[in-house]
């Protein structure tokens, strides 16, 4: 799974949710369930991903119940909360497999996504450390100052708040800087090239050719 | 007044950032902490201030163990003035901004209104006192930052890299501050990797290396040739370099430009 | 052949007073110009108007003019110019926008288009170039202030530009940090002929490389020439006198005491050579006296 390109990764993204709703049986939408759990141990992502596979589950179950007690019957409650897991289950796999750098990478040269959308994730996951490391010393500023965290949940939330309005004030700075700088770099440009390999090799047409053949036996047996 | 009694820490049990290090600051002394980034000179003043507790060892306050302090408790007694302005400005004015201190330890409303306008006074921002601070020019934050700690009317000041970024004149008014500040009592601890301050203005110099303390003493002696301060990413400041070289036999010990102005009038015969 | 040419430039942002006034500077190919002087006084500005950014970007009113390589800066556009001018912001942080350190250099490779292939090769030698080897898959949001800002250099560096402009490039760097930035940016000024045009206060890092030293002041340009007689008219002046290296404030002090003229230092060594000629000199003089 780590080695397949990003490409493949998406489109399995896609035929799996596909698959979700062509499967209508209980025990089809377990082994498609299973089947993803082992593709995620197989690429030992299950570190990653096991806190969100078991909320997940979690909120599967109440949604199920939820439907169950709203007299939908046990097969159709069963049914959805399967096909709630399945289908986030992918992306779960997707994301655990896939560096974003390759992914925006793939969207942009594959899938014809314009440059700057994809582009804005990354740079934003490139500043969500930032952030959190410049909150956290806008409240040791504040500790060293005299304050203290007690109280009630009230005073402790307008303290808070007396932070984020400098946080915010230097993120919009930080991006009026950010945007001078890539246009100072060349950003925008018409032809631009990746480092990120996401080329396809004969594993991703391999396992393009098995996702067709796994759909078109679902859609004959449906 | 203040005491780290062989203190190691890390964030990591494995990798420790300062391993067993004892420093102590009295009253109204002016100390400098230096070394290469990433030596642990920050760290020290972290532990100093209860932002950090030791792994072992103990933070002495006054002689009393500190373990149980939290930032706020050390407050009191020390103002810690972080090096990147823009961090630790949240309140709309300045003046308001330097009321958050006092306001936070509890002083009343008319001990807040003098300890703010003092502070102003000697950070020379009493005419912006009600200017919004992100409109502020770097150095003016800088000094808003040491008014806010000033405020709380602390007996000891620590400043981490308080000159990096700041232009020359921001710099000697700082520094010109900061002596005045010793002159009435306040103790200072400066981390630093100006040589030319260091040589200067603490009376103690205390330098860092990979998490140990390597070197205590005065500049003088820190200077004289016997230390490996390339080693310590330290440098001589020119005049004292010079001294050397002109001097190897350490008979004169160059500390300033002033030193070596005079030495050398007296060997060149001044005015002929 | 010049490389940079302000004739009679001023400048006001959209949203307040001029920040510049009338600036007539040349900077010629090859030379390594050091712009200082107290904070406010526009440096920053005269970087950004070097870099095109300065009206382009920012809109706002402008009188005269800036050419860069003989090409007006409002009649070719950023990325362009950008193609001649590599420009290190102050706010280095604002400017890393990658995942991974050699993502962060590739960066302005592949927005040029620059073939995959080529791009590793000179990703590793800027990385060599600013001491970062070895550090290529290292997150940026991990590295410290003083890598990040060698990053910042390395991510410029890469695309090979012809002129370089940096502001502040060393507020983040330890002394050792500093020394090697600019043993760094001398190599590629003299042995590369790449303009430099650096903006710093600690102006005793720079005395062994630059040739120009311009003095701003309040929007204008107060001082402009090369480093040594600029040094003496800071002096003299009384302008921004407080950036005058210890080297130099030794010197002046020694002549105007012992009523001798030095030459030019650039280095400790050079005064220590000087003085211990003196030194000897005037015990030669003592002696024959005696």
């Amino acid at each position: 799974m780590n080695k397949a390109a990003p490409l493949t990764k998406l489109i399995l993204t896609l035929a799996v949710s596909v698959w979700s709703l062509l499967l209508h049986t209980v025990s089809g939408l377990t082994i498609l369930v299973f089947g993803q759990l082992a593709l995620i141990v197989m690429a030992k992502a299950f570190g990653k991903t096991y806190k969100a596979l078991a909320a997940l589950t979690v909120f599967a179950a109440v949604l199920a119940g939820l439907q169950y007690l709203l007299g939908s019957g046990l097969e159709l409650s069963l049914v959805t909360g399967l096909r709630m897991i399945s289908m986030t289950e992918v992306f779960l796999l997707l994301l655990a497999t896939t560096r974003m750098q390759d992914l925006t990478a793939a969207l942009v040269s594959q899938c014809r996504v314009p440059y700057e959308y994809a582009f804005m994730f990354t740079a934003a996951l490139r500043f969500v450390p930032d952030f959190i490391a410049e909150s956290r010393s806008v409240q040791e500023a504040q500790a060293c100052r005299g304050y203290s965290a007690k109280g009630s949940i009230f005073r402790r939330m307008t303290s808070y708040l007396a932070i984020v309005e400098p946080l915010v004030l230097r993120a919009v700075s930080r991006s009026e800087t950010m945007a001078m700088s890539l246009a100072l770099r060349g950003f925008g440009g018409a032809s631009r090239s990746f480092t990120a390999n996401v080329a396809l090799g004969s594993r991703d047409y391999a396992m393009f050719a098995a996702m067709a053949a796994v759909t078109a036996g679902l859609v004959i047996v449906r | 007044m203040l005491e780290l009694r062989n203190v190691t820490f890390g964030y990591k049990q494995k990798q420790p950032v300062l391993k067993n290090v004892s420093l102590s600051i009295g009253a109204g002394e002016f100390i400098a902490i230096a070394g290469r980034n990433g030596s642990g000179k920050t760290t020290v003043t972290r532990l100093l201030t209860a932002l950090k507790k030791p792994n072992s060892g103990t933070v002495l306050l006054n002689g009393e163990d500190a373990a149980a302090n939290t930032p706020a408790d050390m407050a009191r007694h020390i103002g810690y003035v972080f090096q990147n302005p823009d961090r630790q400005i949240f309140r709309d004015t300045v003046a308001h901004e330097t009321a958050f201190g006092p306001e936070q330890l509890g002083f009343t409303p008319k001990e807040i209104e003098d300890a703010v306008t003092r502070a102003l006074e000697l950070t020379g921002l009493s005419d912006v006192a009600e200017s919004y601070p992100p409109t502020l020019s770097r150095g003016q934050k800088q000094r808003l930052t040491i008014a806010s700690a000033l405020a709380m009317q602390p007996k000891m000041l620590i400043l981490d890299e308080p000159t990096s970024g700041q232009d020359c004149c921001e710099r000697q008014r700082l520094l010109e501050l900061l002596t005045q500040l010793n002159s009435q009592g306040v103790a200072i601890i400066l981390v630093t990797h100006d040589m030319e301050i260091l040589a200067r203005y603490p009376q103690r110099v205390v330098v860092m290396a990979e998490g140990e303390k390597v070197f205590e003493g005065t500049p003088r002696q820190l200077f004289s040739s016997s230390h490996p301060i390339a080693e310590w990413s330290l440098s001589y400041p020119t005049a004292v370099a010079i001294g050397q070289e002109l001097f190897p036999d350490g008979s004169e010990t160059v500390m300033s430009v002033d030193d070596l102005c005079q030495l050398l009038e007296c060997e060149l015969g001044g005015d002929r | 052949m010049t490389a940079i040419v302000f004739d009679k430039f001023s400048y006001a942002y959209s949203t307040g007073d001029p920040v510049l006034h009338s600036i007539d500077l040349t900077v010629p190919t090859g030379s390594f110009t050091v712009v200082t002087g107290p904070e406010g006084s526009g440096k920053t500005t005269l970087c950004l108007a070097i870099a095109g950014a300065v009206p382009q970007y920012f809109g706002g009113r402008m009188a005269g003019n800036v050419t860069v390589g003989g090409v007006k800066t409002t009649a070719i556009n950023m990325a362009d110019l950008a193609r001649q001018v590599g420009t290190v912001l102050a706010d280095y942080e604002s400017q890393l926008v990658a995942l991974t350190v050699a993502e962060e250099v590739a960066f302005g490779l592949e927005n040029r288009g620059v073939p995959r292939l080529e791009i590793a090769g000179r990703v590793q030698q800027a990385l060599a170039m600013v001491g970062l080897s070895g550090k290529e898959d290292n997150e940026v949001a991990g590295l410290s202030g003083g890598q990040r800002q060698r990053l910042a250099v390395a991510s410029i560096l890469v695309t090979d530009p012809d002129i370089i402009v940096l502001d502040e490039p060393a507020s983040a760097l330890d002394p050792e940090g500093t020394l090697e930035l600019y043993r760094l940016l001398g190599e590629l000024n003299k042995d590369h002929g790449k303009t430099i045009v650096v903006v710093e206060h600690h102006l005793t890092s720079i005395l062994p490389y630059a040739t120009q030293l311009v003095v701003m002041d309040n929007g204008r340009i107060v001082l402009d020439g090369p480093v040594m007689q600029i040094l003496t008219a800071m002096v003299n002046c009384q302008l921004y006198a407080e950036a005058v290296p210890a080297l130099w404030k030794l010197k002046f002090a020694l002549e105007k005491v012992v009523k001798v003229s030095l030459s030019d230092w650039t280095s400790p060594g050079e005064a220590v050579i000087e003085l211990k000629k003196l030194l000897a000199s005037r015990k030669k003089g003592v002696a024959k006296s005696a």
